[in-house]
């Protein structure tokens, strides 16, 4: 992690739902892409038309769709789910053996040889991204890797290359502007609120939305960075352990004193007085 | 076949509640066959929305202070060096080092990769509570390994490791101390990662110390739930006299932790509290049943000689504890409309089995372990001089420490 850095120039996706039509491109992409096993799935398994029902070890993005009613018409609003790639991520910081990194680049990813499967990141993750493999005996952790391996030769992620309307792809600081542009240009088009930009300490996906974020069922999350929550904590782990161990130390040579002291007497004494040494002649030696 | 009739044989002279213990470890190993060979996925109700369920809960965040008692009693007869209360410390120690023991063997079971434990000794995150706690579960389990020696190496008669273990009482004593501040506040926190997650009853920055408090009174009163149960059954020595001074000890702490509790409640937690009834019932079970009523009945007069209030009072103590950690790692992070998790038949009878393993262990190990006969009166305290066999001396003040 790199605490207090900025990251103004970390890759970031800005995905309008105002322009998105629900093709689903980009999950087929991110499928291919990842060489991602099809799911067996049902209509209406989940929560209204989206499909599959939630992601998985097989789904690392998808979209949602949202009925609304928009002047007594049925409307759909979709938005794309995926890893949000935290600029300061919780299941980095939880991570033991720190399997999930913060790249330079942007994206979060994961170094499947380290996991040890303890599932921390799951519990930690404020958007619900890491899946697990339950279908296995030794599962281990998947999720959207950011397309790491296409930005580190200069391409752009799958799903970002594959859909036709909403993703732009950018520095986080050029997708802000962008978005900040776009809400002032057309204020009855979009919820003046740009999600992502400071939910858990600032994301690497950006939304723009034309409903109320809520409405839409995106997740109030905390502005303060999460790794900062466990650290203000952690941090006093070393003076604990000093102040506990060194207090209880002094306290033992204290109560321990009148023995030792006692003890020191008795060793004494044994080498000047008879009576001492009569004292003690069960100690005597041979 | 000789070695193994004698073994049956010996079993067989065994309480039927202990044989019911084995068969309960019996399914259990099973059960975590049954779990490596099929998987997680296949065994547990575990899924994505619950990716921690009973054996965290229980194996791991209750577990880990129901162990406590071993540094507490250690503290309290090395450190402030109250030397009448060491007969409780022997078994404290015995129930601590199967519990950590144990703790170790659900945290593997629970892993996915458990053959990649090692890894965290290998690459660090400092930034992990996990690491924190697996790193000092491992310290903590070692020094208890190395405290049990003792009864071991007494009924051995091996007296050079003896000697050297007795030098370290002390210094053992306060590096459990150290060692469990850290792990047993690090428990609490794992969830202060779950902001918005886990409910504003429970959630609050004050979480660890919350932790560390209950763990220590909890490992008090372990100790008098564990030394009564064991006057009860195994026939040992009434230690209801040596229980009074923890007694005298357990309400400061249950007091202040309630302070704490209820400070952090009303100052530090953000949002609604009260508002949903199945969760304030739970807080309020817990806080009332698991904290305010014990720490009445500690702080009678009546309490003090009267065996069995101790005991129902210590019972009320850890059934309180397990209801919090439940709480806090389980039912307070279930959010509104969420499917509700229940344990397998395989999860549960694992976590049965490692219960069951506890309690035949001890009775085990105190059968063939000095663990009891282990009284100031009747066994010399002092580094032995010589490395002979150590007699039973006639004075208990000899007594010398390092």
């Amino acid at each position: 992690m790199n605490a207090g850095g900025s990251y103004e120039n970390t890759k970031a996706f800005l995905i309008d739902t105002t322009k998105c039509t629900g093709c689903r491109g980009c999950q087929v992409a991110c499928k291919q892409w990842n060489q991602l096993e099809g799911e067996k799935t049902h209509f209406f398994s989940g929560e209204g038309y989206q499909n599959p029902p939630q992601m998985s070890e097989y789904t690392f993005t998808r979209v949602k769709f949202k009925d609304y009613k928009k002047n007594g018409q049925n409307e759909f609003a979709f938005y794309k789910e995926m890893c949000m790639h935290c600029n300061e991520p919780a299941c980095a910081s939880v991570c033991p053996v720190g399997a999930l990194k913060k790249t330079a680049e942007g994206p979060v990813v994961y170094e499947a040889d380290k996991c040890i499967g303890c599932r921390f990141c799951m519990m930690a993750c404020p958007f619900g991204v890491p899946k697990y493999e339950w279908s296995k005996a030794f599962p281990l952790v998947r999720k959207c890797t950011g397309c790491y391996s296409r930005i580190k030769n200069g391409l752009h992620p799958a799903c970002a290359t594959a859909c036709p309307t909403a993703i732009t792809y950018g520095t986080r600081a050029e997708m802000i502007k962008e978005a900040e542009n776009r809400i002032k240009n057309r204020p009855q088009r979009y919820y003046p609120k740009i999600y992502g930009q400071h939910e858990a300490g600032g994301t690497g996906v950006l939304y723009l939305t034309h409903q109320p974020l809520d409405e839409l069922g995106f997740k109030p999350v905390t502005s303060r960075p999460l790794p900062s929550y466990t650290w203000q904590a952690l941090r006093m782990v070393p003076g604990i352990f000093l102040t506990v161990g060194g207090s209880l130390s002094a306290l033992s040579w204290f109560t321990h004193r009148k023995e030792r002291i006692k003890r020191e007497e008795e060793m004494l004494g044994k080498g000047r007085s008879p009576e001492a040494e009569a004292h003690e002649d069960r100690e005597e030696r041979p | 076949m000789t070695a193994a009739k004698i073994i049956i044989n010996e079993i067989k002279g065994y309480h039927r509640f202990l044989q019911a213990m084995i068969v309960l470890v019996g399914l259990g190993v099973l059960a975590s066959a049954v779990r490596f060979i099929f998987g997680l996925g296949a065994t547990t109700h575990l899924n994505d929305t619950y990716p921690w369920g009973l054996w965290i809960s229980f194996d791991v965040v209750t577990a880990v202070p129901l162990a406590a008692g071993a540094f507490t009693i250690g503290v309290v007869a090395h450190v402030f060096h109250i030397k009448k209360l060491e007969p409780l410390v022997r078994p404290a120690i015995i129930t601590g080092f199967l519990g950590y023991s144990l703790v170790c063997i659900g945290l593997l079971l629970d892993l996915g990769q458990p053959q990649r434990g090692w890894h965290t000794l290998v690459y660090w995150n400092l930034h992990s509570p996990m690491f924190e706690v697996s790193m000092c579960v491992m310290a903590y389990t070692t020094v208890l390994t190395l405290e049990f020696l003792h009864p071991v190496c007494e009924r051995f008669g091996w007296h050079v490791p003896l000697r050297l273990l007795r030098n370290l009482e002390v210094p053992f004593a306060v590096l459990a101390a150290s060692i469990s501040s850290l792990h047993q506040s690090s428990l609490g926190t794992f969830f202060l990662i779950a902001v918005d997650k886990l409910h504003n009853l429970w959630y609050n920055p004050l979480l660890p110390l919350l932790f560390i408090l209950s763990a220590i009174f909890t490992g008090l009163s372990i100790i008098i739930f564990e030394a009564t149960l064991v006057h009860r059954y195994l026939r040992q020595p009434d230690e209801t006299e040596l229980l009074q001074t923890l007694t005298k000890i357990i309400p400061w702490f249950l007091g202040l932790y309630l302070v704490v509790k209820l400070y952090a409640l009303a100052y530090l937690s953000h949002g609604p509290r009260f508002d949903r009834p199945g969760l304030t019932a739970l807080f309020l079970l817990e806080m009332v049943g698991g904290v305010v009523v014990p720490m009445v009945i500690f702080s009678l007069k009546r309490t003090r000689t009267d065996s069995s209030l101790q005991l129902r009072a210590a019972t009320l103590v850890l059934a309180g504890l397990i209801l919090n950690r439940f709480n806090v790692s389980m039912f307070g992070m279930i959010q509104k409309n969420q499917e509700i998790y229940f344990p397998s038949v395989i999860e549960s009878l694992v976590t049965l089995g490692i219960i069951a393993a506890h309690i035949l262990f001890f009775v085990l190990i105190s059968k063939y372990f000095p663990v009891f006969e282990h009284h100031p009166e009747t066994v010399d305290y002092a580094i032995p001089d010589r490395f002979h066999k150590i007699e039973g001396s006639e004075e208990g003040d000899k007594t010398v420490k390092a």
